[in-house]
């Protein structure tokens, strides 16, 4: 039976890690996740990981 | 099964519930926010925005949310286990380029992007996005597919 909703819930052991980067362009530091990451503030790619 | 829902918007229909699936089309950045802090996710246009409705209901909201989130990005907000509000949630979402539907989380308290909550008659479905169309696995019986246009 379906539990969606009720008090139990089934722990996945892959979680979401992001990873902190922070914006060459303009020094926002952020956490990512994904392929390309991009700066919040300014959209660059030019992010490197810290 | 491949699907090219092109500018429209995959249904994938049990008895009791439904799930609306399309493409990203773009890049984006999405926030994921929850109790630790904030995510910023980078989508890729062949990512998939799934919104999953477990008790069915009317499509229009769920179309709703899809489209707020693939063009309009509203960030997602992720409930902390036991949240009271889990209970209120009648559709979720996930983007990701895999996602998995699963029957046995509360809503909305799972950021992993790959895993959506669903009702017990779609779980077990994959969905991948893959060169702008929607690729379903281990789709059930007596499911009803199509597309929805405009």
């Amino acid at each position: 039976m379906c539990s969606v909703g009720g008090p139990m819930d089934v722990e996945y052991k892959e979680r979401v890690k992001g990873k902190d980067y922070k914006c060459k362009d303009c020094g926002e530091k952020f956490k990512g996740v994904g392929k390309h990451p991009m700066c919040p503030s300014c959209q660059s790619e030019n992010v490197a990981e810290e | 099964m491949k699907y090219s829902p092109g500018d429209g918007v995959l249904l994938v229909q049990g008895r009791s519930s439904f799930l609306l699936a399309a493409p990203a089309r773009e890049r984006f950045t999405l926030f994921l926010e929850d109790c630790q802090g904030e995510i910023v996710q980078s989508v890729e246009p062949d990512d998939l925005v799934v919104v999953s409705a477990p008790e069915g209901g009317p499509l229009e909201p769920a179309l709703l949310l899809l489209r707020l989130v693939r063009d309009h990005h509203v960030p997602l907000i992720v409930l902390p286990r036991g949240h009271p509000g889990s209970r209120r949630l009648r559709h979720v979402v996930s983007v990701a380029p895999r996602v998995l539907l699963a029957c046995g989380i509360q809503r909305g308290t799972h950021p992993e992007q790959q895993l959506i909550c669903s009702s017990d008659e779609l779980a077990g479905t994959i969905l991948h996005g893959r060169d702008g169309g929607v690729e379903l696995e281990h789709v059930p019986p007596d499911i009803d597919i199509e597309i929805l246009r405009g």
